[in-house]
């Protein structure tokens, strides 16, 4: 019965950290239609900006965390008007490609520039440390991410819902001409949205160096995950991508646990596949 | 009309330009051909999951290189003396990517053979490239160097023109079994159960397979067997497998970011099995060992070398001056200093036979036994298939940061802690 | 995209002139100079063209965007190898099984997965290719994440398997790219792949008009995985090892639709053309820079992609079109300047 507790809550905590992964996916990809095949390319990113603030200039994950956010909110920006502002109103494939190329591109130039090496930050003020509730273990890093992700998650939920600017996001992501005879500049809507998407992915990344090693090839599977995630969560629904990050970790750690660490994935990709036969449109999706 | 044509004459100028690269870009290497040299090819995984490694090995030959050509009287290794060998030829490398896919590395091999027209190849550090590489090299009749594959099978080939340096995944397996009986006779260890952790690719399994074999054959019963999928986001259910099975021991094949992850996650879950052993993975890496700081302790693992050997290869810390310059001062590891040994060997056969017929140099490298400081017990001899029968190991302990001799106890410097100091002690 | 505007760019029947030049000159090459290099990515070319055309089937003309082909593609690899390695036979049955199963296996996993549209459906088809990836790395019969590596066997046609010289695999690339280019030009014309297009144009309207937009879908899918795995099949007696990353992974499934589209989807020539630019670009930058270890050809791959992508959403068929647009339009300005500067 502990074992399972303890299982669960470890998923639930690497649950939280795909959510706030997916978030940033969920809203880009429900504004604009656009996957960002990089995403998880911009997850790396953050992360070494938050390795090099603490590795040269000594500050802690949690502060670089802002640090990280900002930065991926610029990279988002630039990357929208660089790139996907020509593939707007295009077939989808064709952001797909680019971010694509996009993801290799940085992936390849963080390699060239901070080398291979794998960086793990030592002497952060969180790492390695637990907090015993019982018998049960809490590692307090990723604790810490998980509350992150809930107030990160939650502030944009209200951002989206609760602010003019939010309903003029929804007004832009129902209807382009529309919102612009409505004198919204959907061209700000759509740079501020990639930049906030790249934000929510930043934070994420800047505070995981505290307890998970950098390295040019990290994003990968978390970007992956995130896809399904926001898909299974359904078309831009910020609540469906948090439940299906939830719900993708907990599956992730019985899977791993109950049946064999390798059918982890399989179990993860098998539950989207199972959501979506059923649900065609994700567990919140219309 | 006019940004149309200025539109289209970019692009015309861009597809020159890109034409102009690729059209006379390879030819350049060609111009050296008049020379007196021998060219060499290299395949390593330079991008990708084992980059790291990859580049570290590229050094690790391009060291071995600088001593062959050049006069380093200082340095106490055969060919360092004199420039060049065979009376003034040079070796001059021809570098490729496998990017760490089999059929990059086999692609790469044609090419470096017809191509780049080398003479021999050395590679590819993952297994899984240097089987359909050395499978190019041996189809044209050219040598096939591999330092550092750990796979046996790769010289239960019966290839000809294949030869390894490293010791086998089979050889340490039994390695590690002895070092637990050995436990178990010296420090009344009792440990009865195994766990084995390894990455779910052709390494890990491959090194999973031999370690059950000789956990078998030794009296031990493997309790779990934990395969994973090399770049997790997560270890947790995987730790909390071997915490549920609870092993005395846990043999572990697990490279790079994971081995990190793996070991924090250990510590974060308060597992710790009383005695940890792995193979050629991210335990012996210094800067993983270096960064996980305190929690990388009292964990063991088999290796070629480490800069804590220098009592018992003095010769090496020469070269390692020249390696470090190229990796921003990183030591030699296990890995990487098997491949200049590679290079030195060859090296020393082409020289001994006396020309450059592949067959003669062959039959050299088959009939002699190698002197070769920079390889632990100082010696290389290859047996039919081509694996180094004198290829040793030594399994280490890394004890307050340092890699600590353990085993064999005739070589050790240190005492093992046994079992490991649980986590809250340290 | 639209075929007819190709066609129009290269008259009427245009890639057909050029597909019947290149017939004709292509068995020729190898004996231009016996270069195993050019040779090597002649026959990727071919082998990543066939391919793309079989993904150009169900992705291009029927407008299902699948990221799933790796998986058939690994099927068809995993036929030939199991045929080879385990049983020892030459791999002809194993090629045949695999086309059999790649389709099976197609029409079972697209049938559910139809039903979603858009991005939904084609993260499920990663979701699939993850499944088999990780499925197959644990899958001892086929040889798990050891793959499987060939034993040296006699060489010839009756083996598929050269070993000195590139010839045999070249003419065999060949053929695999002739059965997948002939295909795909009788599809064009054939009133099936009318219905293909239908599909693709609107659903609805499809079906309106007494077309079984379901039924179609997945014929279609089944004759892309079976071409898919013959490929497959091609690519492990070419590489002589398999193993799930190399086969069955998103890299492999991306480069089905890369080629395609960059060529220009829904082509005929397009996945040649993506091919014949993207192959040599990927091989030569690799020789040129990979060496060097920074992943310098990488970057540039990646910015190359993203420069065509966004500058020329229709691919590469997209940029001759341009050019031969922009002549005409010079042409009739000429024309007309020399109009008036007739008296």
């Amino acid at each position: 019965m502990e074992t399972l507790i303890q299982v669960l809550i470890d998923g639930l905590l690497s649950g939280m950290v795909y959510a706030l992964v997916a978030a940033g996916l969920c809203i880009i990809w429900g504004v604009m239609d656009v996957i960002n095949f990089a995403h998880g390319e911009y997850l790396m990113v953050g992360m070494y900006v938050s390795y090099w603030l603490g590795f040269l200039a000594h500050v802690d994950p949690l502060v670089s965390v802002l640090a990280s956010g900002a930065f991926v909110f610029l990279l988002g920006a630039l990357t929208y008007k660089l790139i996907i502002r020509y593939t707007i109103r295009r077939p989808g494939l064709v952001a797909l490609l680019a971010t694509f190329g996009l993801a290799m591109f940085l992936k390849n130039l963080c390699m060239n520039r901070f080398s291979p090496n794998f960086r793990i930050l030592s002497d952060t003020w969180l790492g390695g440390k637990t907090f015993l509730v019982g018998s049960l273990i809490l590692p307090v890093p990723q604790l810490a991410a998980g509350i992150l992700s809930l107030v990160t998650i939650g502030l944009l939920y209200a951002l989206i819902n609760g602010t003019r600017f939010g309903w003029a996001v929804q007004a832009t992501a129902m209807d382009r001409e529309a919102a612009e005879l409505m004198g919204i500049n959907t061209e700000r809507i759509y740079v501020l949205i990639f930049g906030i998407g790249g934000a929510c992915v930043g934070f994420a990344g800047g505070i995981m160096p505290s307890y998970l090693a950098v390295h040019p090839e990290v994003g990968s599977m978390f970007g992956l995950i995130a896809f399904v995630c926001v898909a299974m969560g359904g078309f831009g629904s910020i609540p469906g991508a948090f439940l299906a990050g939830l719900l993708v970790g907990i599956v992730e750690a019985l899977a791993g646990f109950y049946i064999a660490p390798v059918f982890k994935y399989i179990a993860v990709f098998g539950l989207y596949l199972a959501v979506v036969f059923l649900r065609p449109k994700g567990i919140f999706g219309w | 009309m006019s940004r149309q044509v200025s539109r289209l004459n970019r692009w015309i100028v861009c597809l020159a330009v890109l034409a102009l690269l690729l059209g006379f870009g390879p030819r350049v290497g060609s111009a050296l051909a008049a020379e007196k040299v021998i060219k060499i090819g290299t395949i390593f995984p330079l991008t990708g999951p084992v980059a790291t490694a990859g580049q570290r090995c590229q050094a690790a030959v391009q060291t071995a290189v600088e001593i062959i050509n050049g006069k380093h009287p200082d340095i106490k290794v055969p060919l360092a003396k004199q420039e060049g060998i065979l009376k003034g030829y040079k070796i001059v490398l021809v570098h490729a990517d496998s990017q760490g896919k089999p059929d990059v590395g086999k692609a790469e091999a044609e090419r470096l053979l017809n191509q780049e027209g080398v003479w021999a190849l050395i590679g590819s550090y993952n297994s899984a490239v240097s089987k359909p590489a050395s499978f190019v090299a041996e189809r044209m009749k050219r040598i096939f160097m591999c330092g550092s594959s750990s796979s046996a099978a790769l010289t239960q080939r019966d290839m000809k023109y294949f030869f390894r340096l490293a010791p086998t995944d089979a050889t340490e397996s039994v390695d590690f079994v002895e070092v637990l009986k050995w436990a178990n006779k010296k420090n009344k260890a009792n440990i009865k159960t195994l766990g084995v952790i390894y990455e779910n690719s052709e390494f890990g399994k491959h090194a999973a397979e031999e370690a059950k074999k000789a956990a078998a054959a030794g009296g031990f019963k493997v309790v779990t067997d934990v395969p994973f999928t090399p770049g997790a986001t997560n270890l947790n259910s995987e730790v909390q497998t071997l915490k549920k099975a609870n092993p005395d021991a846990v043999f572990g094949a697990v490279l790079g970011a994971d081995y990190s992850l793996w070991v924090r996650t250990m510590k974060q879950a308060n597992f710790l099995p009383r005695i940890v052993i792995n193979y050629c993975s991210g335990y012996q890496d210094p800067v993983i060992a270096k960064q996980l700081g305190g929690d990388a302790n009292y964990f063991m693992g088999s290796s070629g070398y480490s800069p804590q050997f220098a009592s018992l290869m003095p010769e090496v810390a020469a070269v390692e001056k020249i390696f470090k310059a190229k990796t921003g001062g990183v030591p030699f590891d296990g890995n990487s200093i098997q491949e200049a040994v590679a290079m030195l060997v060859l090296a020393q056969a082409i020289e001994k036979a006396g020309s450059l017929d592949t067959e003669k140099v062959v039959n050299a490298l088959n009939a002699n036994t190698w002197d070769s400081p920079l390889s632990l017990g100082g010696k290389v001899k290859f047996a039919k298939g081509g694996q180094n029968i004198l290829a040793k190991s030594i399994v280490t302990q890394l004890q307050d940061g340092q890699y600590k001799r353990i085993f064999p106890e005739k070589m050790a410097d240190a005492k093992i802690v046994f079992p490991m100091k649980p986590w809250d002690k340290r | 995209m639209n075929p007819k505007e190709a066609n129009r760019v290269l008259g009427k029947d245009g890639p057909w002139l050029v597909f019947a030049a290149l017939l004709f000159v292509m068995p020729f090459v190898p004996f231009v100079g016996e270069n195993s290099f050019r040779m090597h990515i002649m026959i990727l070319i071919l082998l990543f063209a066939a391919m793309s055309q079989a993904w150009n089937i169900i992705g291009g003309y029927c407008g299902q965007v699948s990221f799933g082909h790796s998986v058939f593609f690994g099927i068809g690899a995993y036929g030939a190898g199991m045929a080879v390695v385990a049983y020892g036979v030459p791999p002809w049955p194993g090629i045949l099984t695999g086309m059999i199963v790649a389709a099976a296996v197609a029409v079972i996993i697209s049938w559910p997965c139809f039903k979603l549209s858009g991005h939904y459906f084609a993260i499920a088809t990663f979701a699939i290719v993850e499944i088999f990836n990780r499925g197959f790395l644990v899958w001892d019969w086929v040889g798990g994440a050891l793959g499987l590596d060939y034993p040296l066997v006699e060489e010839g046609l009756w083996n598929l398997m050269w070993h000195d010289s590139k010839t045999g695999y070249y003419y065999c690339a060949l053929v695999l790219f002739l059965i997948t280019f002939g295909l795909v030009r009788w599809l064009e014309g054939h009133r099936f792949g009318y219905y293909l297009r239908a599909v693709r144009e609107g659903q609805e309207t499809a079906e309106s008009l007494g077309v079984n937009s379901t039924a179609v879908k997945l014929a279609a899918m089944a004759l892309s995985a079976a071409l898919a795995a013959l490929c497959g099949a091609f690519f492990v007696q070419y590489n002589l090892r398999v193993d799930p990353p190399m086969v069955m992974s998103l890299d492999m499934s991306m480069k089905f639709v890369l080629i395609t589209v960059l060529g220009g989807s829904g082509t005929l020539v397009g996945p040649l053309l993506g091919a014949t630019v993207l192959i040599p670009l990927q091989e030569y930058s690799r020789a040129l820079w990979g060496g060097l270890g920074g992943g310098v050809d990488l970057i540039v791959f990646g910015l190359l992609i993203i420069i065509i992508v966004v500058k020329q959403p229709a691919g590469i068929i997209g940029i001759i079109r341009d050019i031969g647009k922009h002549a005409a339009r010079r042409r009739a300005a000429g024309k007309e300047e020399a109009d008036h500067g007739a008296p």
